[in-house]
């Protein structure tokens, strides 16, 4: 079986200053689109947001689905990163 | 009426509790209005289960002090007997706060964090306490027609019992529950950020602040009259004759002896700065600062306003809501679920009860109205 080693798309939503649970509501909504490109590696998913809530729930969401979570510290807010589960 | 040694106690008082409150709420992510949403929205009862660890907690230092004699007022100034209204108030107010995104608290902290729409429910928590001016009269008059038992205060009074059983009763209840997460780690929450508080620390924590403020306030924390009184002030600069005709800010609701000084503290919701405005103005700044300056030590605070604008709309509308709750009820959820409660006040334990369809059908108004496609 050869595999691609192509490097995912990210996709990134700037959920800033959003209404609580917006942020988590977004992401449930986008994993759940998103949910074949994301087994297969093709795609990331990159939630921006300013809400310390979101940075425990989404990554709690998406692991239970199985998912890598990163959460990195921006200038702006921060950056919740979704990918294939290893 | 002298007031001065009161005054110079429970300013700085609230005003430290304040500002403690709102920074361990800020990193523990201790939103209250999001422990009654996500039960129903996420079937998730993380939160929930911190709120009962405060509400336990508070109960064992709440009744330690009273058996050491701490406590001359119990229970505490402004409770008054159940009534229909604090079921109906719970409801709006859990309605409120799931549209506003925050509690009367959480507006608060989350506002200081630089929080755009935080501020629009804030001016909305003013617009709806003042707006309940309108309807005092005969609110006041239902709230009369619907007292229920033989007007005692407390669940404990109402039976004729001293609290100290029943109250132990509760905490050893909830202390079974909160065992056996705890033995499963649903007590814990893991973060990948820096400066975080867990959650059930900060539930201790803010329990202390809820007993330090009924030992040197003579009462546990409490905030919404000073929205009222806001509200009272605006009025008065925008329709002066208007606000003259409003029986509701002419009320002196509060009337206690300061425990401490002996002085007696006497205020209301009019714009006057009276005792209402010494215990109240400081927390809330306090409040506000406390977020801000977690946030700004985490370098978490920015200022974002490009948002939907149904979010803007949701969040003036549910801070409406809650202002004129927080009056019909009265009190808010910090009021009822860091003081009453642990009491076992039949108010809070209605209060409460409400938060939970009002937290459902704010969800359902959440997810069909205002954040969509």
């Amino acid at each position: 079986m050869d595999r691609e080693q192509k490097a995912p798309q990210v996709i990134e939503f700037d959920i800033r200053g959003q209404l609580c649970p917006a942020t988590l509501l977004i992401a449930l909504k986008e994993l759940n689109r998103c949910k074949e490109q994301l087994h297969n590696g093709k795609v990331q998913l990159a939630f921006k947001t300013d809400n310390r809530d979101a940075t425990i729930t989404i990554p709690e969401a998406a692991g239970n689905m199985g998912y890598g979570v990163e959460v990195r510290h921006v200038d702006d807010g921060y950056l919740v990163v979704i990918e294939r589960g290893h | 009426m002298l007031t001065v040694a009161a005054y110079a106690v429970v300013m700085p008082v609230s005003f430290l509790l304040g500002c403690v409150a709102g920074f361990i709420m800020h990193r523990a992510g201790f939103c209250m209005a999001g422990a009654f949403r996500d039960l129903f929205l996420f079937r998730q009862a993380f939160m929930l289960r911190q709120l009962l660890l405060l509400v336990a907690v508070s109960m064992i230092l709440f009744e330690a002090a009273r058996v050491m004699g701490l406590l001359p007022l119990y229970p505490f100034p402004s409770l008054g007997p159940p009534t229909l209204a604090s079921l109906v108030g719970g409801t709006l107010f859990g309605i409120g706060m799931v549209l506003a995104g925050g509690c009367v608290v959480g507006t608060l902290y989350k506002l200081g964090a630089g929080n755009v729409l935080s501020g629009v429910a804030f001016v909305g928590l003013i617009a709806g306490s003042a707006l309940y001016g309108e309807i005092h009269p005969w609110w006041g008059a239902f709230v009369r027609s619907t007292v229920m038992g033989n007007g005692s205060v407390t669940l404990p009074e109402a039976f004729g019992l001293s609290p100290l059983f029943p109250v132990m009763l509760s905490v050893g209840v909830a202390g079974a529950f909160l065992y056996r997460w705890q033995r499963h780690g649903k007590l814990q929450r893991h973060f990948r950020v820096q400066g975080h508080v867990q959650p059930w620390l900060g539930a201790l924590l803010l329990s202390l602040t809820g007993l330090c403020s009924y030992l040197l306030v003579g009462m546990p924390l409490g905030i919404t009259t000073s929205y009222a009184k806001l509200g009272a002030s605006l009025e008065r600069l925008i329709a002066p004759r208007h606000f003259a005709e409003v029986a509701f800010f002419k009320g002196l609701p509060l009337d206690y002896r300061h425990p401490l000084t002996q002085e007696r503290l006497v205020g209301g919701p009019g714009p006057a700065f009276d005792a209402v405005a010494a215990v109240q103005y400081p927390l809330l700044v306090g409040l506000v600062l406390g977020g801000l300056m977690s946030a700004v030590l985490v370098r978490e605070f920015h200022i974002y306003y490009r948002v939907p604008v149904r979010q803007y709309g949701s969040a003036f509308a549910g801070g409406v809501i809650m202002g004129l709750a927080s009056r019909m009820a009265p009190g808010c959820n910090i009021w009822h679920i860091f003081g009453g409660l642990p009491i076992l006040a039949g108010q809070s334990l209605l209060f409460v009860l409400g938060l939970f369809p009002g937290a459902w059908l704010g969800g359902k108004l959440l997810t069909r109205l205002v954040i969509r496609d």
